[in-house]
């Protein structure tokens, strides 16, 4: 008798969870606490935000963080997702008839003029909006949010740029609630820019009481506790352990269903599993495939998986032979196994990255001309004169679960074609440093460019200036539709200049595409409202408790 | 007395010198070690003057030298910088993950010796025999054994398949109240706090790794004792002793008592390398130890915490040698 | 000759566990070369639709996340682990035999030589006061990952332990008799040394040599754990239980379970062997046992 290995698992986990009930005789009360009871929220995650600043932040912790600490200007409107209705997310469509061509919702901003020529908009914020500190919302406190990014000049400095602010003399108090940016040069970004995750507004009276002479930007205190106008406070912060976030009574929307989330550091995602099946937690972040289809058919356990913003790829050095000969860098697609990569590494819970742009995002072009075809892989080689193959490394992420097994893969079928690679293993606080420094042939990158915009992410990877163009990848033509797309607001010109580069990019291939990881919610079942966001993080303020 | 004062005095002067020597080739060493601290800690968003004023904000645009001078006046003044991973000062980590190496180490060794110990003096006793075999057999297998792979096949076994343990992931469930930290020992916390459910909690996350690490050392020390027990059995004076009728028990507690020497040398020569080298079991468990600390410092190109730890576990060490020394100083009447 | 070999033998007889031990060594290092005629399937090809699959026919000890085929790889490991082990081992003998001979000879000597032996003595304390495994993680992150710098990581981290080896031996023997005579006769210090000191420590290294080779293979297993040793996807016990980590949570035990098998009986191959020598190497202690 063949036991389905699955439900043997199933059961052993399950009867984990009874006995580790059993070993703390009132586990069941502090369950009750935390996993049962309406008023608190308890999320496992891989690691509690290391800085709240997110001037300088791009942990996991911090996102979520931010998100609830903090509000912005405006944000999308929701709508159900297609396949999981019991999820929402946002509608980061293309309507020709709204302003700005984008369906947003006011935040703290209550209304928004465009000026038809995108070089200027007035927000006209609401009143009466109170920040965890007591202090209302006004104009300066956007004012002063925006002269800190121009005076930092770290993450919110490429937000100044993206959005195409020059100065901060380009963001002017207009009026105790009404705030302006005004452009040198026509910005399709100009509205989009701003429901994005990282551009909260600070309440500057209380910034600006804590700043000091050598901290005028008030780092020290950002880093550590909030000044805001988002849903939740910081009621306690722990670093390696937990942060603790409590509900605002007058949070301006009105209270949050959830009062209390505790977000406790999981570090091992087979933990994090553990506790969601024991009903110790309401949410496990980011497991893994194969923890993922573990979780389907346990009864408290809702395991929701929704296409995302995210794209795995691995950047194919142009400056480092032989990747500069494009032949080679499709050789190096057409070798790609995906198929094994899709169902092994990923159980089916990504699709292929057939485009080089988020497919979730307006303006996404598919169809990759590549599909695993070793001999056409060979034939390209010899095409390039490489037809005795050659040698190369590949740097992986040993933070990544998934990408040492998607390298060995790769390497198992580029030994067909005659490519040897060497697999480099890159520890996880360097890895960023590692594909930052472009010094690598080959190394993987996961991303997601926040804003959906197919403009925005273009730029972010194919633009010959751009800092995140790792690949080092140059085409001027690709660089003049890039500008195009850049400085005019007209959405049709901007889509076909933008479908023309993604043709001409993944003609190219300055990568070796991989997938499109699903972003996956596994939470208990009684919590509703997910929604889905381009950030790929959650708001605690969206759910509540059945 | 004043024999005890001289040989602390000339021990005590020789490590100012030892400590500065290990700090400075740590510093010297640790700059080999490719990576940019700066590009680490500024992330994707680094624009090269935000990098310029990282690296002066960090000292780093100085000489070697004057770096290394900053850095020991800091540590004289207790800050062992920051650790750019965990964004807090080093000192304050260590604060937190030594104690947990600590309370692993204290607690296997002790196991260890429970173990180690009368297996060892049985060994030495007696020639043939199913007790003697195992004492042999123990030593042999126990230093053949790598420690990670032992606490892995206990997680399987107790863990996953018994169940009968919790899961491995530190050293308390998250949702039961930690004690207040006095020692920084979970066990001794609680008991001060008269909070059993942390107790009982902590002592069913230290049965695991405790038993991997103890199983494991109590190899060198039945080894070290069975071998020197024989040694001393073989002397002179145990066998005068059984000339003269003494009984075999009275004769083997003074060989034992001759043999503690080189059992205590064992044992804090386990104690310090256990400190750096418990980082595998720590990892396995999800320690949050002090060893696996330094570890990912190293990996990557976080300085400071590799530095902090280096030195503290360096002070621990020297510490340890130090009360042995005092140790064999009162065993032992023939050292000067 | 044929008297030493008696002797051999007859020890072997009266303890049957030297005897296991040496026939696991000779196994080992038999699997080590010829590898690649046990081994049912190429070590370093992953099978992705052959994933995780338990201990069955023809995978003898089933298949780890990629589909490669865990006892091949368990079969080939020995060569990159022994290869490290032995490497390593003997550069560290070397390196701290040669230092600690100078150390020990020259000790409490005149002011240049002298100085020099208390140098070495303090860098070798200075050494062994890092924490090994940091120590060791650090030399390799310095190199580069490689099995070039596992050699070198490891015979830094061992020396030492060659090097008080010999200086004690170099205290003691430099007070014997003949060698007094032979300085006496003029024999220059180099040439004391190599004649005299080092052939009568050997018997002590070589038993140090092979308990060492054991524990420069946990060394190498545990660098590769923690991700500072070889390069995936090469076949090595410790990064095979690194790799298989992350599945025995989800009850997937072989992957880590075998390798870590293997490199148990290897080592206590390894120790058994080193405790045999090192009794073979003492008469006193030869005769007591085959008397015993």
């Amino acid at each position: 008798m063949k036991i389905d290995d699955l439900t043997r698992r199933t059961f052993l986990n399950k009867s984990i969870a009874m006995s580790s009930m059993a070993l703390v005789p009132n586990l069941m009360s502090q369950a009750a606490l935390a996993g049962g009871h309406a008023g608190t929220m308890v999320i496992a995650a891989p690691a509690t935000p290391q800085s709240l600043d997110c001037e300088y932040d791009v942990s996991l912790g911090t996102f979520e963080a931010v998100a609830a600490l903090y509000d912005g200007l405006v944000e999308f409107e929701k709508m159900p997702d297609a396949s999981v209705p019991t999820a929402q997310r946002e509608d980061t469509a293309y309507y020709a008839d709204k302003v700005g061509g984008v369906n947003m919702k006011g935040k703290l901003a209550e209304s928004w003029e465009l000026q038809p020529d995108a070089k200027r908009i007035v927000f006209k914020l609401r009143e009466g909006v109170m920040s965890n500190w007591g202090n209302e919302l006004t104009a300066e406190d956007v004012k002063w949010t925006w002269d800190r990014k121009f005076g930092l000049a770290a993450i919110g400095g490429f937000y100044t740029k993206v959005s195409g602010l020059s100065r901060p003399e380009d963001v002017r108090v207009e009026g105790k609630y009404t705030i302006s940016f005004n452009l040198d040069n026509p910005n399709p970004l100009i509205l989009k820019i701003h429901p994005n995750l990282y551009n909260p507004i600070y309440d500057s009276t209380k910034c600006k009481e804590v700043a000091t002479d050598d901290d005028p930007w008030a780092k020290g205190f950002i880093e550590n506790d909030s000044a805001g106008f988002g849903p939740y406070r910081l009621e306690s912060m722990a670093r390696g352990q937990q942060a603790v976030f409590a509900a605002r009574e007058d949070y301006w929307q009105g209270k949050p269903a959830i009062d209390r989330i505790i977000f406790k550091e999981v570090p091992t995602s087979a933990s994090r599993v553990q506790l969601l099946q024991g009903g110790a937690v309401d949410i496990a972040q980011y497991l893994q495939p194969l923890e993922i289809k573990g979780l389907k058919g346990v009864p408290n356990v809702a395991v929701e998986t929704v296409p995302a913003s995210f794209m795995i790829w691995i950047e194919l050095n142009a400056k480092m032979a032989p990747f500069d000969n494009v032949d080679i860098r499709r050789a190096m697609n057409y070798a790609f196994p995906m198929e094994d990569v899709m169902s092994s590494v990923y159980q089916g819970l990504a699709s292929p990255l057939d485009g080089c742009m988020p497919n979730i995002y307006p303006g996404f072009i598919g169809g990759s001309p590549y599909s695993y075809d070793p001999a056409k892989a060979k034939e390209l080689l010899a095409k390039a004169g490489f037809s005795d193959g050659f040698e190369s490394t590949l740097s992986y992420n040993a933070g990544d679960p998934v990408q040492e097994p998607i390298a060995i893969l790769y390497q198992s079928a580029l030994r067909e074609i005659g490519v040897n690679l060497n697999l480099e293993k890159v520890p996880a606080g360097s890895f960023y440093n590692a594909v930052s420094q472009r010094e690598k042939a080959m190394i993987f990158y996961v991303d997601s460019p926040w804003c959906p915009d197919p403009g925005y992410s273009m730029t972010l990877y194919f633009d010959s200036e751009s800092f995140v163009n790792y690949s080092n990848y140059v085409n001027s033509e690709v660089d003049g539709l890039l500008k195009i797309a850049a400085e005019t607001a007209d959405e049709g010109v901007r889509l076909d200049a933008m479908g023309k580069a993604q043709e001409i990019v993944m003609d190219e291939a300055p990568w070796t595409f991989v997938a499109y990881p699903n972003y996956t919610m596994a939470r208990n079942s009684n919590l509703n409202g997910w929604t889905y966001y381009t950030s790929n993080n959650i708001r605690f303020q969206d759910f509540d408790k059945s | 007395m004043k024999r005890l004062y001289l040989f602390l005095g000339k021990r005590l002067i020789f490590v100012i010198p030892q400590l500065f020597g290990i700090t400075l080739v740590s510093f010297l060493f640790l700059q080999l070690i490719p990576g940019d601290p700066a590009v680490l800690m500024a992330g994707p968003f680094a624009t090269p003057s935000v990098l310029e004023n990282l690296r002066a904000e960090l000292g780093l645009d100085k000489s070697l030298f004057e770096q290394f001078l900053i850095y020991i006046s800091n540590v004289l003044r207790g800050d062992l910088g920051n650790s750019w991973q965990t964004t807090r000062p080093v000192a304050e980590d260590l604060l937190q993950r030594f104690p947990a190496t600590l309370e692993l180490i204290v607690l296997s060794l002790l196991l260890a010796l429970a173990i180690g110990i009368p297996l060892g003096r049985a060994g030495a006793r007696l020639k043939k025999g199913v007790t003697r075999r195992t004492a042999d057999y123990y030593g042999l297998f126990a230093g053949a054994l790598p420690d990670f792979w032992l606490g892995l096949v206990f997680i399987y076994i107790f863990y996953t398949v018994l169940t009968i343990v919790p899961a491995p992931l530190g050293r308390i469930d998250f949702f039961i109240i930690p004690p207040p930290s006095v020692t920084g020992s979970l066990l001794i916390d609680s008991i001060i706090d008269l909070n059993f459910a942390a107790f009982k909690n902590a002592v069913g996350h230290l049965i695991l790794p405790v038993v991997t690490l103890g199983l494991i050392n109590a190899g060198p020390i039945l080894k070290m004792t069975q071998a020197t027990m024989e040694r001393m059995l073989d002397e002179d004076f145990s066998k005068y002793g059984a000339l003269c009728g003494l009984p075999e028990k009275v004769i083997a507690r003074k060989a034992f008592r001759n043999s503690l020497p080189s059992v205590i040398t064992i044992v804090s020569v386990l104690f310090g390398f256990l400190i750096g080298g418990a980082v595998l079991v720590e990892i396995v468990f999800s320690w949050g130890g002090a060893g696996q600390y330094a570890v990912n410092g190293v990996l990557n190109a976080d300085f400071n915490p590799v530095l902090g730890f280096v030195l503290v576990s360096a002070v621990f060490s020297l510490v340890i040698y130090l009360i042995v020394d005092l140790l064999y100083f009162y065993i032992d009447p023939r050292t000067t | 000759m044929t008297g030493k070999f008696n002797l051999f033998f007859r020890v072997l007889k009266k303890r049957p566990d030297f005897m296991l031990g040496y026939i696991i060594v000779f196994l080992i290092i038999i699997i080590a070369i010829f590898a690649p005629l046990f081994a049912p399937f190429d070590p370093i090809k992953s099978d992705a639709k052959n994933y995780l699959k338990a201990p069955q026919w023809p995978y003898l000890m089933g298949t780890d996340a990629t589909g490669m085929d865990v006892f091949s790889r368990v079969l080939y490991a020995p060569r990159v682990d022994l290869a490290i082990a032995l490497l390593g081992t003997l550069l560290s003998a070397v390196l701290g035999v040669i230092l600690g001979a100078i150390a020990g000879f020259y000790d409490g000597s005149g002011k240049v030589a002298g100085f020099g032996s208390a140098f070495i003595m303090r860098s070798a304390d200075v050494v062994q006061a890092f924490p090994v495994f940091v120590f060791a993680i650090a030399v390799v992150a310095v190199l580069g990952q490689s099995i070039q710098s596992l050699v070198m990581a490891i015979a830094f981290v061992n020396a030492p332990i060659y090097l008080r080896l010999m200086r004690s031996q170099c205290l003691s023997i430099r007070r014997m008799r003949y060698v007094e005579a032979a300085y006496l006769a003029g024999t220059s210090d180099i040439k004391i040394i190599l004649a005299h000191v080092i052939p009568n420590s050997i018997a002590p290294l070589l038993a140090q040599l092979s308990v060492n080779i054991g524990w420069a293979i946990l060394l190498t297993s545990a660098l590769s754990f923690i991700g500072a040793g070889v390069e995936a996807p090469t076949p090595e016990w410790g990064s095979m239980i690194s790799m298989g980590f992350q599945n025995i949570v989800t009850g997937h035990w072989w992957p880590s379970i075998f390798p870590g098998l293997a490199l148990a009986v290897t080592v206590l191959g390894f120790a058994l062997v080193g405790s045999s020598i090192e009794i073979l190497a003492d008469p006193v202690r030869t005769r007591k046992l085959l008397l015993s």
